[in-house]
């Protein structure tokens, strides 16, 4: 299923010269981190909102196949279209999963490189114990 | 020990007691219990999120959303379109996510409650703005650094001079703000001054107890007096559901869990009142963008820095600066592909100012099977063409601040406009799922007023029909305030606490 996902993130934010895509962004790490992280409602969009752009290219350039299988200019006109559907549930299906391939892009560091921003450093994890001692879990 | 964090299953069922069980500590539930435990009474505060400091506070929006937010943010409202709602759900609630903007309550608000809802008037005025003094000076607040401005901020003051919005520089619940644009994952510099800093460690030194991964099932009652909580601690990373916990409550249970969950929680609670979850309200907003020649790195410098209230009466708006990271700008800029690759070479160079809507809307909240809150809420049309005009005066602020474009994010109009052609947006759509909004500032739920049959709390914030029982969090709050609301709720719940002491 990863690599379906990882179709369909990649397609929405291309690598283009010298400004990294975000299969430039760790994204398999990423997918990963993702699922083990999220509640079943947030995977179960993202995965929806994969189903919604590998099946509907019929429905955007009036090709019979998915996504995947299109070439570079129809994955790339089918993302565009569909991002822009005139039908909000399929908007919203679209939005979910740029939402959270977009977090995996803007904060890389190389994507914040290109953009003369430092790295982030980590993500702590971290909460308080009874005894106020950091917890990481 | 002053502080529980999770406890998983084997531990046994935790017992506690205090003269007040506080529930939620962001601001209202954090000002009530301080001002509980200042004058002497054992207070006892029950968080349902974890407490994390500075240091444990994420870097990345994505670590935002998972470790700080209420179900990543996720929680979106059901009606023409689906516009999240922002809460967070950590010790210090959504004082630690917010930009900490502090703007005393007008007094108009006052008048209005006491002629709408027979509560309020010039008395309730005069004793929360002396608690707002206090929380002023217990919380630092400053106007936002000159060096912290950034050039959105900066920009945004001079288009205001240019056009004469009446602005000001923001008044913030900060100390000495360093601007590394960062409120919104919570102030890894600690200069921002949520409640987990100051009134939450205040009330555990004056010997009270925190409970924190410990959300509140429901409230028990005795005789219909409220007697003390009951829950099931829940680890903050995994969910694993942990200890079952009651904390008994000697004079008070004091219900600040959000204009959300509180109805939740008292409908839950066995409380047949008819209003509960009903009267819910918001400031929805959204943002513009305006493109500039030269480079504005709107995340240098304070998240929020700028603000103007004139058109709080007419038509009914509040317009802010707001800077939004580069990952939340990847989603929010139109289509997907090369073209939106494209527009995002561009992001050093744009700025987004947004307004908020004072809306007349009003929706409910309902209790999923789950507990969790369902949200049912739609702009009407007069609310919209505010909307469509809040839009209007952020695009002029642009094009006075000299941005070259003006990118609207409406869906059915064109990705950007020329200075000259935003009078386009005086026809923009009027459908709410047009717009990519946030409902910011929610109110209401349990809201306050004389008529038991017209509300759930009376004017001292005591539930109607039972005793022992008060709402202090802006569930409680009957209107919309049309400034932000952080600090109607500080000096509202530390007069509600004075009461109950009374």
């Amino acid at each position: 299923m990863y690599w379906l996902i990882r179709s369909a993130m990649t397609a929405l934010y291309p690598r283009t010269d010298d400004l990294p895509g975000v299969e430039d962004a760790d994204l398999d790490r990423y997918l990963k981190k993702l699922k083990r992280d999220s509640n079943g409602a947030i995977w179960g969009g993202v995965l929806a909102g994969t189903a919604v752009f590998t099946l509907s290219p019929i429905f955007t350039i009036r090709r019979a196949r998915p996504s995947f299988l299109l070439s570079d200019k129809e994955l790339d006109t089918h993302a565009y279209k569909l991002a822009n559907s005139r039908s909000y549930v399929v908007r919203q299906s679209v939005f979910l999963l740029k939402l959270f391939a977009g977090l995996c892009w803007g904060e890389h560091k190389d994507v914040r490189e290109h953009f003369h921003m430092n790295p982030y450093p980590d993500d702590p994890r971290t909460f308080r114990n009874d005894r106020m001692e950091q917890v990481r879990s | 020990m002053s502080h529980v964090a999770f406890q998983p299953k084997s531990a046994p069922h935790l017992h506690a007691e205090a003269d007040y069980v506080v529930v939620g500590s962001g601001a209202g539930g954090a000002a009530a219990a301080v001002t509980l435990a200042r004058a002497g009474r054992s207070v006892a505060i029950v968080e349902a999120g974890p407490w994390r400091h500075p240091e444990d506070y994420p870097s990345t929006t994505y670590g935002g959303l998972r470790d700080m937010m209420d179900e990543w943010g996720t929680t979106v409202t059901m009606g023409r379109a689906l516009w999240p709602v922002v809460q967070a759900r950590v010790m210090g609630g959504t004082t630690t996510v917010n930009s900490a903007i502090c703007v005393r309550t007008p007094g108009d608000i006052f008048r209005q409650w006491k002629r709408e809802h027979g509560v309020g008037g010039d008395e309730l005025a005069k004793e929360v703005w002396r608690h707002q003094d206090t929380v002023e000076r217990d919380l630092f607040v400053e106007e936002v650094p000159t060096r912290s401005h950034g050039r959105s901020n900066s920009l945004a003051v001079l288009a205001d001079k240019k056009l004469g919005y009446q602005g000001h520089v923001m008044r913030r619940y900060t100390k000495d703000c360093d601007g590394t644009g960062q409120c919104l994952q919570g102030c890894r510099a600690g200069k921002k001054q949520s409640t987990n800093l100051n009134y939450v460690p205040e009330v555990m030194r004056r010997g009270g107890q925190v409970f924190s991964c410990a959300p509140v099932t429901r409230v028990a009652f005795e005789r219909r007096r409220a007697v003390g909580v009951t829950g099931r601690f829940k680890h903050p990373h995994t969910g694993a559901s942990g200890a079952k916990f009651t904390i008994r409550a000697r004079h008070g249970v004091v219900l600040a869990a959000s204009a959300t969950h509180t109805p939740v929680l008292l409908k839950r609670s066995g409380i047949k009142n008819k209003m509960v979850g009903r009267e819910f309200r918001a400031h929805p907003g959204t943002g513009v963008f305006g493109c500039y020649d030269d480079p504005v790195d709107m995340n240098t410098g304070a998240t929020q820095g700028w603000a103007s209230t004139r058109f709080r009466d007419d038509p009914g708006l509040k317009l802010e600066t707001l800077s939004l990271p580069l990952e939340m700008v990847a989603s929010r800029l139109s289509g997907g592909g090369h073209a939106l690759m494209s527009r995002l070479r561009d992001f050093r160079h744009i700025c987004m100012w947004i307004h908020a809507v004072r809306a007349e809307s009003t929706g409910r909240v309902y209790a999923a099977p789950g507990g969790k809150p369902i949200i049912r809420y739609t702009l009407d049309r007069a609310d919209m063409l505010r909307f469509r005009r809040g839009m209007r005066l952020v695009a002029d602020m642009h094009v006075a601040a000299g941005a070259k474009a003006i990118i609207p994010g409406v869906f059915g109009m064109p990705y950007s406009l020329k200075p000259d052609e935003v009078h386009k947006l005086d026809d923009a759509p009027l459908d709410p799922n047009r717009y990519v909004a946030v409902l910011s500032h929610l109110f209401g739920g349990a809201v306050m007023g004389q008529n038991g049959a017209r509300s759930v709390v009376d004017g001292h914030g005591q539930v109607h029909g039972v005793k022992g029982l008060s709402v202090v969090c802006a569930a409680a709050i009957p209107t919309n305030l049309g400034v932000n609301p952080q600090h109607t709720i500080m000096g509202l719940a530390m007069h509600f606490a004075e009461r109950m002491l009374s």
